[in-house]
């Protein structure tokens, strides 16, 4: 390998999206004891063990059954999505609750994505709320269902409707709001029920499978954690009393 | 010894098998995304490993890298050989894990806790190890990339250049200030390469 640092190292340029700090041109003079210092040292830092490599192909080959398209990262697209989505529901909901004298300006008036940290975090917290209530009428409608007289054509319908809600969970994930440790933990456990719910849908219903998702349901706890952090009144509650 | 038209052939096959194996897996062939998967996933994993520094975290981010491009074959153009393809996925969701990971330690550790790591004396080698870890952690993440894939992994600077999409001068560039950076970071070890 060769690492010759020729001229062309001042031929700087900041890579797409790459943060390489504010004095990203500033080059500092080489010092050859340190450098070759370091370069020993360097391979024994975050040193790998061998690649887990079948239980990564089983988790590979499970999210790719879910043929669920990974999320993209456009945290402005995310933050749009949200904001059109829960404002209309607040719109919707204002309209439902106080009659047709509501004006229609709230969805006509629909804002840009906020870019207050404060309105944001808001916005992502709505979100969480909206889809951890559509996972407890899921999860509830997956309990309430009798195993041996569920239809295929129902756990279709569930796995249609879980696919929605993985999609929006692994969002949230991936958004600000999987900051929040409590918060991600519940999405976690709650990401690996809805992957098996989706697998079974499309298979022959198994008794043992089903029993399976009860039992991960019952340990991870997971209705009374959602119904814990799922506000009373629901989203359009915290989404009104906000204003 | 092989010579020089040998190697070439060598690559050459290799590239081509490379070309059909991702046609098979366009198609949805199984076994073609076994043969990539098999191919590709030591140096997906260690290049995660490397930059996450954390193996439940390199698994997550070899499984994604794999995910995505098995989801997204039809755009994958065959500018770039298909490894760096799968690198530069790698790198991108590493800094990625690495940012959120910024941002809870930021919120969750204590500035005590904080101040007793940085004070910790270098008496031993993994103490040392951790020490040029912490310092390898503050570096900006393109730089810490560099850093790390050119010293840890033994990536050229053409490799590094086109895996995260830079010049060769700017991957050696932030080669230099990464190891200024770690030279000024670590100064209180000075006596370990011979000041």
């Amino acid at each position: 390998m060769k690492n010759d640092m020729s001229d062309d190292r001042y031929d700087v340029n900041q890579g797409d999206g790459l943060d390489f700090g504010p004095d990203a041109d500033v080059v500092p003079q080489d010092d050859p004891a340190f450098d070759a210092w370091i370069r020993t040292m360097a391979p024994t830092l975050n040193a790998p063990n061998a690649a887990p490599r079948v239980e990564m192909w089983a988790a590979i080959q499970a999210a790719r059954r879910t043929a669920v398209a990974p999320p993209r990262r456009k945290p402005w697209l995310l933050m749009s999505a949200i904001a059109a989505a829960l404002l209309l529901g607040v719109a919707i909901d204002r309209v439902a609750l106080r009659g047709t004298s509501a004006p229609p300006a709230p969805v006509a008036a629909l804002p840009a994505p906020p870019s207050e940290p404060s309105d944001a975090s808001r916005l992502y917290r709505m979100a969480a709320t909206q889809t951890l209530t559509q996972a407890e009428a899921l999860l509830t409608a997956f309990r309430a269902s009798e195993a041996p007289r569920q239809s295929r054509v129902e756990m279709r319908q569930l796995g249609t409707w879980g696919r929605q809600v993985l999609g929006s969970t692994r969002l949230l994930i991936d958004s600000p709001a999987g900051d929040d440790p409590q918060l991600r933990a519940l999405l976690d456990d709650l990401e690996l029920v809805l992957v098996q719910i989706i697998q079974l849908s499309g298979a022959e219903l198994d008794p043992t499978d089903r029993e399976l998702i009860e039992g991960a349901l019952e340990r991870s706890d997971l209705l009374p954690r959602i119904r814990t952090a799922v506000p009373a009144g629901g989203p359009g509650a915290d989404a009104v009393s906000g204003d | 010894m092989e010579t020089d038209s040998s190697l070439t052939l060598e690559r050459d096959y290799h590239l081509a098998d490379q070309r059909a194996l991702i046609e098979r897996a366009r198609r949805g062939d199984a076994s073609a995304h076994r043969a990539l998967y098999d191919a590709h996933v030591e140096q997906v994993y260690r290049l995660s490993y490397r930059l996450t520094g954390a193996e439940h975290l390199a698994r997550d981010v070899t499984q994604n890298v794999f995910v995505r491009a098995f989801a997204s074959l039809n755009g994958f153009r065959g500018e770039s050989a298909f490894g760096t393809w799968l690198h530069s996925i790698a790198v991108s969701l590493s800094l990625n894990e690495i940012r959120r990971r910024k941002r809870e330690w930021a919120r969750n550790t204590p500035l005590d806790d904080a101040s007793a790591l940085a004070e910790a004396a270098p008496s031993s080698d993994p103490l040392l190890r951790e020490k040029v870890m912490e310092a390898v952690n503050e570096l900006p993440p393109g730089c810490r990339a560099v850093f790390l894939m050119h010293d840890a992994e033994g990536y050229t600077h053409q490799e590094i250049a086109k895996t995260l999409g830079i010049n060769v001068g700017t991957s050696k560039a932030q080669l230099s200030r990464a190891r200024g950076k770690l030279r000024v970071a670590l100064a209180m070890v000075a006596e370990e390469w011979g000041r």
